[in-house]
This record gives structure tokens, C-alpha cells and sequence, in this order.
């Protein structure tokens, strides 16, 4: 998909230039908080997710930029100018919805015309002018033969195509996409962001896009932006995000994680049987702590290499396609923790349920306090 | 068809009965439906035809060209083509407003809209009286003024709007509901003003619907017959619509007319069945 070169997108200067300013946002549903002083920048041009569970206000703040809904407190800017008050059709932004919301009794022509033709006498470009544009996009998106469908023939992913070439077709300042491949199955899912990125590559308009799937997140933003209960947990670029997370929510949240449960007191922790040096934590006495590790950051050892290294039972094996995952049961503390190794690791190591290893967190990140999640 | 695709199943494939009851059950119920069907709603079309013609073709016509029977079409044709418009614009907003905003009061109005459907006809006509009779809160003033509304045709137009009130509402707000606000969002997005949103999104998506309810409100219109009769006064040639003249032609043991002219508002039933089989087809098409 997207391998052809086309330049669809005119105003290249002028989307490359706009920036958005999210500042103190808030926003109730009733009594429930859906964002809470909420303030982050957009640079111009990137691509940002909004990454978060459901319900932590991801959508609301997308549907906030757009101006389908109104803040009750704070403001947005776009490029420093205040634009809350804008009304959303004046906000030259392009919105792809998650079910598409395609015109149904139109054509993918017409859905893709739209906005053209609903522009003022003096705006509007001529009927040819429409067709062309229309049919660059259609090319864009790699529909170009199916522009006489109804939205109903189209498959899920030819839908979405649609309803993003309906969305660039007015030149939009801002792109943002809510949940854009959420009722997809998985491998379109795949290939989808994957075209979604290089289109980005592209045409560099400024985009925000709402997900719940980290992997989605990981693999095609600049900057992630990982929400929580209507906060920001911890904004960054997926390296950052993901190698350092801020809180327990983000490491929890980003890729699987085994906890294990102790304390630590003056820079030195004991979890879960280990023992290892905290030095972030050096001024911190005797307070509860919990070690977060990263399951493919388990090494798994016939003998122990170091003091960090535990004992443990290997409990079961499964081989998931080129990983292979271990459930461990720590001797000492009695929780249970799961490895992933390569193929080629296991191999080596041929584990069999039942006896006893030893497991060594490669890399740990230790968070004092009674962390709830 | 179903019964077909049934047995088809049945024939075809070994696992595929285990919806398909015995045959006799399904002859046995099909059986008991249609005689219901035939003893309650043919065999009274039937009559009502037989029973107009059975003076003959010219008794028939003459019976329809009858100057109060004109006048009593005449009437009917020019209430219904002030209600229904009405009821339309309004039904139309409402539903808009109902399903595309949320607001408080908004189960309220819901309520308020079904009102005409569990009062009766009959307390709905006394309504006016009450309102407009001489007695009537309005009507000293109404006197006074020499505006007449009750027992004359300003006061059937207005019982038979409140009577056909729901009718296009309550058929496009559960349509409305259920296509949602998404397209309506994404047509603003796109620059399109509330006008264009409308005309060119959320008519052409509820079109179908808008006819059947126009349908639905036209017939009852016509129809009415509690509500109008109470505040027409039955004045012949004047205030009398087609259920109303019916009526009087009955009672007068001119059965031959009477069914003539009831025939007419089988023949809209007819139509109107047709009509809302059509549409049900199409807004089954437009929601999915």
C-alpha cells in the first residue's frame, strides 16, 4: 500500500506550520472527571498518540481539539491563536471517526467530495476541479476503481481509507484520528497503521491519533502521550515512554510486566527474595516498594551469576510463536513472575516443568510507596 | 420463504434442523394465523366493497358525487393537508432534537409527545370544548370576537393535529437513535453548515422514515373519528368529514352510501399498506 508517490496534499507549507496548545483543559460528564487540568503540546508536523485505557479521556480530549466538544475550563490554541471559541467548522481540522461514519447513501466519490462541496460559492473549486482532487485522493488511498461504491460494499479497512481521504480532502491544518483502526481485524489493523505512517511521512499535517493498543502506539507516533483517569501520565517519544516509564501506570500499561513485592531502605531494595542496590532511593527509609521488570528483561539462569539472581520453580512453558514464555513461582516469596525468551534461549536452556531455575531481572525499576493500580 | 428456506435446510443438510419444528406444528401455526388474518381483516375489506356496490356502479358514484358527501371529502382532504404538513415540520425537529442533542427534560418531552397516543380520542376533542366551548376558559373572548373554532372547521383541524401529533416523531426517533450523530459530526467537521448537515446528511438517511410516518399520520387524519366528532358539531355540508358523514349515512339505514363512502378510507388503508411495506423495506436497508 502507498508505495506510489503522488502529491495529494497542496498546501505542504502551510500544513507543515500549526502547532496545538492544550492549555489547563477540563472537561465533566456529570459528576465523572473525563480530564482533569489537562495541558500538552503538539509540536507541527508530528505525529502524537493519546494512549490510554478506556475512560482515561483520551477521546474527549481528541473530540476537545476538533471543537465537537466544548472544555469547561481551559483553552486551546492552534499556532498561539486561541481557537476554543472556534466553532468546528471553522477549525479546518480533518476527523476520522472509529465506525467510519461514512455517508451511507453516498458514493466513496461523494463521501470524499463533501467537503469540497459544501464550501461557500466563492471557495468552492469548479466541478472538474472537485473530480480531480477527489480522484488523487481515491488513488492516494489505492480505491481509485471503486469510487461508484456505497460505503456497505466496502470491506473495514477500504472503509477507513475513505473516511481519511474524506478527511484530507479540505487540506486540513490538524489530522485527528479516533481510534482510526480499532474495529478492524488484526492484520489490516498491521498493515494499515503501518500505510498510515508513510501517508504521515508524506504530508507532515500535524496529527493526533487516539488508541488504546500500545503496540499501535509504539510502532507508528513521534510522541506518545500515555493518559490515565483523566490525567497525562507521562508524555515522550516511544523509546523514552517505553524504556523509562514515569509511574507504574505507564510500565504497567506499556508491554507486560511482573511486579515483585518488598521494601527499600536506604538505597538498597529487597524484593521478592533479591536483594540489589535502589540508588534513586537512597534517602528513602524502610518504606514498602515494588519492582516492576519488563517480562523479556527475565533472564533465566541454571546458576545463579549474581546476588540479584532468585531461585524459582519453572511451573509451565508455553511456546508462543517465536517467543517462548515461562511462568516462574519465586521459592522465596511465593509470587509468580513470567519470562519471555527466544526461541533459541529456551532451546538451550530446555526447561521442564517442575524443576528449579534461577531468574535474574536484567533491568528493574523500583517505585517506593503503596503504589495502587 | 421462510418456510421454504426451512425445509431446504432440512432436505440439505443433517445438523441444519434444529430450528425447523415438525411440519404439522408449522402448517398448524401458519394455518391459525392466516384464518385470524382472513376473519378480521379480509373478510371486512371484503364487506365493505360488496356491501358498497351492492346497489350497483351508479349508485356507487352517485352516492360519492352527492353534494355533502363532496363537501365532507372536501373537508377531510383540506384537514389532513394542514395537519400533516405540521405534524411533519414538527416531528421532524423534535426527533432531530431528541436524538441528535441531549438535554434536560428530555425523557419529558418524550412523554409529552406519546400523550395523544394514551388519551383517548374522545377526552381529546372535550379538550377543545373545554378550551373553546362557550364556557370554555377561551370562550367568552373567542365570542366576543365572533372567532369560531368549535363547531367549525378550525376546531377539527386543530383535534385532529393534536390526535396525529406522535405519529412522525415517535417513528424517527428510534431510526435517528440508531443511525446516531456520527455522520451529522463528521458532515461539521467537513465544513457543512446546520442546513446542508440536514438536507444533505440527515434527510437522505431518514427519508424513508419521514414517508412511512407521513403515511401512518395521513391515514389517522383522515380517519379520525372520536376527537373530530366532538368538537364538529356535525353541521351537514359544512363540518362533517368523511368517518363523520359515514356515520350519519349509517344511522339514516343508507347503507348503500355509507359503504361507498367508507370505501374510500379502505382504499387509503390499502395504500397506506402498501406504501408502509415499501418503506419498512427501505429503512430495514438504510440502517444497517
Amino acid at each position: 500500500m502507498g508505495g506510489r508517490k503522488t502529491r495529494p496534499y497542496n498546501n505542504r507549507v502551510k500544513g507543515t506550520d500549526m502547532s496545538i496548545e492544550i492549555v489547563s483543559v477540563s472537561k465533566n460528564f456529570g459528576q465523572f472527571a473525563a480530564l482533569d487540568n489537562v495541558s500538552l503540546t503538539v509540536p507541527s508536523g508530528e505525529l502524537v498518540a493519546l494512549l490510554g485505557p478506556s475512560g482515561s479521556g483520551k477521546t474527549t480530549l481528541l473530540r476537545i481539539i476538533a471543537g465537537l466538544e466544548t472544555p469547561d475550563g481551559g483553552k486551546i490554541l492552534f499556532n498561539g491563536e486561541e481557537a476554543t471559541d472556534r466553532h468546528v467548522r471553522e477549525r479546518q481540522v480533518g476527523f476520522v471517526f472509529q465506525h467510519y461514519a461514512l455517508f451511507r447513501h453516498m458514493t466513496v466519490f461523494d463521501n470524499v467530495a463533501f467537503g469540497l462541496t459544501v464550501k461557500p460559492r466563492k471557495e468552492r473549486p469548479g466541478k472538474a476541479g472537485i473530480r480531480d482532487k477527489v480522484h488523487e485522493l481515491l488513488r492516494l488511498i489505492q480505491l481509485e476503481n471503486l469510487a461508484d461504491r456505497y460505503p456497505s460494499q466496502l470491506s473495514g479497512g477500504q472503509r477507513q481509507r475513505v473516511a481519511l481521504a474524506r478527511a484530507l480532502a479540505v487540506e486540513p491544518q490538524v489530522l485527528l484520528l479516533d481510534e482510526p483502526f480499532g474495529a478492524l481485524d488484526a492484520k489490516v489493523r498491521v498493515e494499515l497503521r503501518r500505510w498510515l505512517r508513510r501517508l504521515h511521512d508524506e504530508i507532515h499535517v500535524t496529527s493526533v491519533f487516539v488508541t488504546h493498543d500500545q503496540e499501535e502506539a509504539l510502532e507508528v507516533a513521534d510522541r506518545i502521550v500515555v493518559m490515565n483517569g483523566g490525567r497525562i501520565e507521562q508524555e515522550g517519544t516511544p523509546g523514552e515512554v517505553y524504556d523509562r516509564p514515569a509511574t507504574p501506570f505507564v510500565f504497567n500499561f506499556l508491554g507486560n510486566v511482573n511486579l515483585f513485592h518488598g521494601r527499600v531502605h536506604n538505597g538498597l531494595a529487597r524484593l521478592g527474595g533479591m536483594e540489589l542496590a535502589s540508588p534513586e532511593h537512597a534517602a528513602t527509609t524502610d518504606s514498602p516498594a515494588v519492582g516492576y521488570v519488563r517480562s523479556h528483561d527475565i533472564e533465566v539462569e541454571r546458576l545463579p551469576s549474581d546476588s540479584s539472581a532468585v531461585a524459582a520453580e519453572v511451573r509451565h512453558v508455553h511456546t508462543v510463536g517465536p517467543l517462548v514464555r515461562v511462568e516462574l513461582l519465586l521459592s522465596e516469596s511465593g509470587e509468580t513472575v513470567e519470562a519471555e525468551l527466544s526461541r533459541d534461549v529456551a532451546d538451550r536452556l530446555r526447561l521442564k516443568t517442575g524443576e528449579t531455575v534461577f531468574a535474574r531481572p536484567r533491568k528493574l525499576k523500583v517505585f517506593a510507596g503503596d503504589y495502587q493500580i | 420463504m421462510h418456510v421454504t428456506g426451512a425445509l431446504k435446510i432440512k432436505k440439505g443438510q443433517k445438523g441444519g434442523g434444529g430450528l425447523a419444528e415438525p411440519a404439522l406444528v408449522r402448517w398448524l401455526l401458519i394455518a391459525v394465523a392466516l384464518a385470524f388474518l382472513g376473519l378480521f381483516l379480509v373478510v371486512p375489506l371484503a364487506a365493505v366493497f360488496t356491501q358498497a356496490l351492492d346497489k350497483g356502479v351508479d349508485a356507487y358514484f352517485a352516492a360519492l358525487r352527492e353534494p355533502d358527501a363532496l363537501s365532507a371529502i372536501k373537508l377531510t382532504l383540506l384537514t389532513a393537508a394542514i395537519s400533516v404538513p405540521l405534524n411533519l415540520i414538527f416531528g421532524v425537529v423534535a426527533a432531530w432534537a431528541i436524538s441528535k442533542f441531549d438535554f434536560p427534560g428530555k425523557s419529558f418531552l418524550i412523554t409529552l409527545i406519546d400523550l395523544p397516543f394514551s388519551v383517548s380520542p374522545v377526552i381529546s376533542g372535550l379538550i377543545y370544548v373545554l378550551l373553546f366551548g362557550l364556557q370554555g376558559w377561551a370562550g367568552p373572548w373567542l365570542s366576543a370576537h365572533d372567532i369560531k373554532i368549535l363547531f367549525a372547521v378550525p376546531g377539527i383541524v386543530l383535534a385532529t393535529i393534536f390526535v396525529t401529533f406522535p405519529f412522525v416523531a415517535r417513528e424517527l426517533i428510534p431510526l435517528m437513535e440508531a443511525q446516531g450523530k456520527d455522520e451529522e459530526e463528521a458532515a461539521m467537521v467537513l465544513g457543512a453548515s446546520g442546513l446542508q448537515t440536514f438536507f444533505r446528511v440527515t434527510f437522505p438517511n431518514i427519508r424513508w422514515g419521514v414517508l412511512y410516518g407521513v403515511i401512518l399520520c395521513n391515514a389517522r387524519a383522515m380517519g379520525e373519528f372520536g376527537a373530530v366528532s366532538v368538537v364538529s358539531g356535525h353541521v351537514r355540508g359544512y363540518t362533517n368529514t368523511i368517518p363523520l358523514h359515514v356515520e350519519i349515512l349509517y344511522n339514516e339505514y343508507n347503507y348503500a352510501a355509507a359503504f361507498a363512502v367508507a370505501s374510500l378510507l379502505a382504499l387509503l388503508a390499502l395504500v397506506t399498506l402498501v406504501v408502509k411495506t415499501v418503506a419498512e423495506w427501505k429503512i430495514q436497508e438504510e440502517t444497517m
